[in-house]
């Protein structure tokens, strides 16, 4: 199975846990997804997806000047990102632990 | 505030955003504010990485930030075709995928594509063959088109194979197909009508050659005006009787036109008259100009008239005599 089309089923929580820490920036947060080890982790999905969940609520966003470069838009969780983002941890722990369990123990029904 | 932007960055972001263009400007803005940020600091840090074609970028971009798919601006009518079809073709599959069954019957078609694409190079080949008068039937009349057929087998297997593509190749394939498409149907129809020409002539060929045959007993083509049997001791025999192996009464021909004799049936002993009984006897016929009719000879040639009803020789050789085998 192509991890890419897994991935565009949770870029959404994935975008939002590396934001929930820490404010950042689009390519700031393309690289943290690749540095937690989404390496295949599109940076134009990433933007567009920063750019949904801000439309969403989810996220705030302002722009920093740069002196030496052009503007850098940061993004940051907002408390509403924050529930979405615990509800969605809820919702992947019980995915993922059912389909550990039908992957990798025998006898699964 | 002087920001430095790579130009090739500068000209990427702005493709991207032309790409973007028929969404709201305010959309637009919000969806590539710090683009050519991101971007700027992405390729510096790898600076092996290629930008990639903008308008994919946006379409990613687009899709990812949940904004309706523009339909992508045709650039001429042809690839538009060639991209329309492509997704037709991909939205249709997709539809038909869910259904179990039919997904065999697609995975049977896509198995037979390898027929489709000898088809079309037949008809490519076969179009080009009569639009210079060489086709022959089915097959193109003459080695070199028989090398153009080969050649053009060789080169639609491959694009269908998705190897020797070129820029636009994608827009050729599928007029092609569609050329193809529409033209197979006639072609098959004309090519079948060109084979069909050949059987009818086979056919008046073998009606004529029906036509000659001799209707009745021949020898050597020819046929047989009369038989004449001999005995062991050379004398002539008469009133034979001759039949094939099946029971068939063996009888020349009673088509007086053809050997200018009339014949004269006999008579068995249920009143069936026949003419398989030999020497049969016969009346000469001559052609009467006149009348347009077979009339019988007022003169007829003494030696024919008894060769006929005496046979050509009085007496042939008798047989040897096998001792012990007398008769």
């Amino acid at each position: 199975m192509d991890a890419t089309q897994l991935l565009k089923g949770v870029l959404d929580v994935a975008v939002l846990a590396v934001v929930e820490g820490e404010d950042g920036y689009g390519y700031d947060v393309v690289r943290r997804l690749r540095a937690a080890g989404l390496e295949e982790v599109g940076d134009a999905s990433v933007y567009g997806t920063l750019r949904r969940l801000y439309s969403a609520g989810a996220l705030t966003s302002y722009v920093v000047p740069s002196e030496e470069g052009p503007h850098r838009k940061y993004y940051g969780i907002t408390p509403q990102g924050r529930s979405m983002l615990e509800v969605q941890r809820k919702v992947w722990a019980e995915f993922s632990t059912t389909m550990n369990r039908l992957l990798f123990e025998e006898g699964a029904a | 505030m002087t920001p430095t932007i790579a130009p090739q960055i500068a000209s990427f972001a702005a493709a991207v955003r032309d790409a973007l263009a028929d969404l709201p400007d305010e959309e637009r803005d919000e969806l590539t504010e710090g683009l050519e940020a991101d971007l700027s600091e992405a390729y510096a840090e790898d600076l092996t990485n290629t930008l990639p074609d903008p308008v994919e970028y946006a379409t990613e971009l687009r899709q990812a930030a949940g904004l309706p798919v523009r339909e992508a601006p045709k650039p001429s009518v042809f690839a538009g075709l060639a991209e329309g079809w492509q997704r037709t073709r991909g939205d249709v599959l997709a539809a038909l995928r869910r259904n179990p069954m039919l997904v065999s019957l697609l995975d049977f078609a896509a198995a037979l594509r390898p027929v489709w694409w000898v088809a079309r190079a037949w008809v490519a080949t076969w179009l080009v063959s009569v639009f210079f008068g060489s086709e022959d039937g089915f097959l193109p009349a003459g080695p070199g088109w028989f090398l153009l057929l080969a050649v053009a087998v060789v080169v639609s297997v491959q694009w269908g194979r998705g190897l020797w593509r070129f820029p636009g190749l994608p827009t050729l394939i599928v007029l092609g197909n569609i050329v193809a498409l529409v033209a197979i149907l006639p072609v098959v129809a004309y090519a079948r009508g060109y084979s069909g020409a050949h059987d009818d002539y086979g056919a008046g060929f073998g009606d004529g050659v029906d036509a000659a045959q001799i209707d009745g007993l021949a020898f050597d083509g020819a046929a047989l005006e009369n038989v004449f049997a001999y005995d062991a001791d050379g004398n002539l025999l008469r009133n034979v009787q001759l039949f094939d192996v099946d029971g068939n009464r063996l009888a020349p021909t009673r088509m007086a036109e053809e050997t200018q004799w009339e014949l004269q049936p006999a008579t068995l002993e249920t009143g069936e008259q026949v003419f398989n009984v030999f020497p049969l006897s016969a009346t000469r016929m001559t052609w009467d100009d006149g009348g347009g009719e077979l009339i019988p000879d007022p003169n007829p040639d003494p030696d024919k008239v008894r060769a006929f009803q005496d046979g050509p020789f009085v007496k042939v050789p008798a047989l040897q005599k096998v001792s012990g085998s007398n008769d």
